[in-house]
């Protein structure tokens, strides 16, 4: 089969699927580094209605380092080489999806490299067609994998907080959780009461959070992928809020209020809950280090809002933020050498990132309201939340090119992102 | 009592004065009165007494209160558990008229919809609702360690709040609740502020039956779970000026961060109006 014409299809994303709640605008998109082509999968048998190819070129895009475009017509076999270099292609991927009974397939997947004209990378997977789309992100940080060398983080979850005002007053709560594009998304929690601080643990077999539910801020765990009750943390005095889960996934650190002093502290489930800070300085929202060694905190300690640092072996705190008079919520980037945190310009509050060994800071957005950053599990993107038009929508921005991606509902607000480890 | 001999006499000395100046010798008689008690006077006056048959009910009108004698509305305001409310002068004549009528009105109304609420908790939930509002004596247990006095306790939670309803609508509490207001990133409290909060703190000396909630919140500006932090510490400000006088017992603190905000927008009006302390009393 000869290609003779392509169309290129544009990189705007309007989410037409009823199953995705979450819409997905990208805002600025500068020259992507890596060109590809990834052509619609040939199909045989009973189709799923799930576009594999389509999944992966839009998480492809979305990491702002590909510009993924699509064919007209199927690649099978047959590539023009000498086409896809004259168009700057520098690499291929086709596939097929094959039924093999009524509900499994196999998903085939080649990558070739149009310079060399050589394969890359081919891969027959066994699948259960519920499983196409977690197919389709596992394939997409293959991709990733082979051609830029780095992990894609493509198979991952989001969590998050949902808020919309009821007609008759007050207001829903959902904590919801979602592939990493923001399709599928699945409410675990639902209160008429604020939630807030969701955390996945390592192993994404946990996800720890706020609920007012019971009048005032308490932690609870839940297991999203198991149907059991939500455990409770023993009840605390004050305010119990901003868990994050140790790297191990057996303890949390969070921050208490025992008489009146905020402190953050390490609870382990089963003993009381250790301190790790006693400043009677307000200590929180606290971030563990991806070896567990540290910690990161906000402290006022000095009478302005800053970002600490602790080494949990040494028990020494040190001043990781040193531009600016607030600064706050930081967390480790996958790599640990960097923090992603809030820190406040003239009036507006900043996605930043700190360079923790040189101290350098930079601010990475113009907004107004930035909060609650997380990296992706590659630290290749940061997810937050932010303003658009006064209502709360996520955004994710890639640190390669600056690129941005809003997520944001039809109705009513989300917030507090949380991005989880890989799925596999 | 013996203001009703005063004025009785005073009925006759009057209709016995008939071609003297009426006028006159009322005004002086009328001085030695306390002047608060003018429209009681009128009423007494009259030489009407009428007995009120009790409603077994509970349910008075204010109409029906107003034309009763003093001394049938202290009867009354005792059987409802209002004692606590009844101000008496050195004579023992009642001095807070209007007050003691809306009260009694207000604790029948309550009485209705309390008593439902209470007759269809556990023995074990009335018990934590006894506990929570100080009335943890009363409470009776049997060998077993089961409620044994379930009806008296009912009664007991009843008569509390009756009282409480009536002592936060006397002191004047918009449903029995008040917001202190804080500057930007502020916890501290001001003397303004102390001088309310030292009202708050007499109030409810004078009240022991009530209890307060303190919720502090935060304006949306900054981190979420700082806000949390900075919430609890208005509210404790506002703590530490009460627990001077020894009220710590009976205080709760919450925080909301900026999860509550009373007004929605990113601007200078709605950040003043939630950075906020309010006083929940029950």
């Amino acid at each position: 089969m000869k290609i003779i014409k392509f169309l290129i299809s544009f990189s705007i994303f309007i989410s037409l699927s009823a199953n995705a709640l979450l819409e997905v605008n990208i805002i600025k998109s500068k020259e992507a580094a890596f060109p590809i082509v990834i052509a619609p999968f040939e199909i045989v048998g009973d189709s799923n209605n799930v576009d594999i190819s389509k999944i992966i070129r839009d998480n492809l895009n979305r990491s702002g380092q590909f510009n993924a475009l699509s064919t007209e017509a199927l690649i099978t076999n047959q590539i023009d080489f000498s086409f896809w270099k004259e168009h700057k292609k520098d690499a291929v991927v086709f596939g097929k999806i094959e039924q093999v009974s009524s509900k499994v397939y196999n998903v085939y997947i080649y990558i070739y490299d149009v310079f060399s004209e050589k394969s890359l990378y081919q891969k027959k997977i066994r699948v259960h067609n519920s499983g196409f789309r977690r197919i389709a992100h596992f394939l997409s940080d293959k991709i990733y994998y082979v051609l830029l060398g780095q992990k894609g983080s493509f198979d991952t979850r989001l969590s998050y907080v949902t808020v919309i005002e009821n007609k008759n007053g007050g207001r829903t709560y959902k904590l919801q959780i979602s592939d990493s594009d923001g399709y599928n998304p699945q409410t675990v929690v639902r209160s008429s009461n604020p939630i807030l601080s969701p955390a996945w643990s390592k192993d994404q077999k946990k996800l720890a959070y706020v609920s007012f539910k019971n009048n005032r801020s308490e932690v609870f765990v839940m297991t999203p992928f198991l149907k059991t009750i939500p455990i409770k943390l023993p009840k605390f005095d004050g305010i119990a809020s901003s868990p994050t889960w140790h790297p191990d996934g057996k303890s949390i650190a969070l921050t208490l209020s025992k008489s009146g002093n905020k402190d953050i502290y390490l609870y382990d489930f089963e003993s009381k809950p250790i301190p790790l800070t006693t400043n009677i300085a307000i200590d929180t929202e606290a971030s563990f280090s991806p070896d567990g060694s540290k910690i990161a905190f906000t402290s006022n300690r000095t009478g302005q809002v800053q970002v600490y640092i602790k080494n949990l072996k040494s028990g020494k705190i040190s001043r990781a933020t040193f531009e600016g008079r607030y600064n706050a919520k930081p967390v480790f980037s996958p790599d640990g050498k960097d923090l992603a945190l809030i820190h406040r310009v003239g009036k507006d509050y900043r996605l930043a990132l700190l360079d923790i060994a040189s101290r350098d800071l930079t601010v990475m957005t113009q907004n107004k309201s930035d909060e609650s950053p997380y990296f992706s599990p590659n630290g290749g993107m940061i997810i937050y939340s932010t303003n658009r038009d006064n209502k709360g929508i996520l955004s994710i921005i890639s640190l390669h090119n600056n690129q941005t991606v809003e997520l944001m509902q039809k109705e009513g607000e989300v917030r507090e992102p949380s991005w989880s480890n890989y799925s596999n | 009592m013996s203001k009703k001999i005063l004025l009785l006499s005073s009925v006759i000395f009057l209709s016995s004065c008939a071609t003297t100046n009426i006028s006159e010798l009322g005004d002086k008689f009328l001085d030695l009165i306390n002047p608060s008690d003018d429209a009681t006077e009128v009423a007494m006056l009259s030489g009407e007494e009428t007995l009120v048959a009790m409603d077994e009910a509970g349910g008075f009108t204010i109409d029906e209160l107003e034309e009763l004698s003093n001394d049938e509305l202290i009867a009354i305001a005792r059987e409802k558990g209002l004692e606590d409310l009844i101000l008496l002068d050195e004579d023992g004549n009642l001095l807070n008229r209007d007050q003691i009528i809306n009260a009694i009105v207000e604790s029948a109304a309550l009485l209705e919809s309390k008593s439902e609420e209470l007759e269809s908790m556990s023995d074990d939930e009335l018990i934590e609702v006894a506990v929570a509002k100080g009335l943890s004596e009363e409470i009776v247990l049997d060998a077993d360690g089961n409620l044994a006095n379930r009806d008296e306790l009912v009664e007991a939670i009843i008569e509390n709040a009756a009282v409480t309803e009536a002592a936060i609508s006397e002191f004047g509490n918009n449903a029995g609740s008040f917001t202190l207001y804080f500057g930007y990133d502020d916890t501290e409290i001001d003397e303004v502020a102390t001088r309310i909060i030292i009202q708050h703190a007499n109030f409810m000396q004078e009240n022991p039956s009530v209890n307060l909630r303190l919720e502090g919140h935060a304006d949306e500006r900054g981190t979420r779970e700082y806000n949390l932090a900075l919430g609890e510490n208005r509210a404790l400000s506002v703590k530490e000026v009460l627990g001077l006088y020894n009220l710590d017992d009976r205080i709760i603190v919450v925080s909301y961060g900026e999860e509550q905000p009373i007004l929605t927008g990113s601007n200078e009006e709605a950040w003043e109006k939630n950075r906020r302390v309010e006083f929940s009393y029950y």
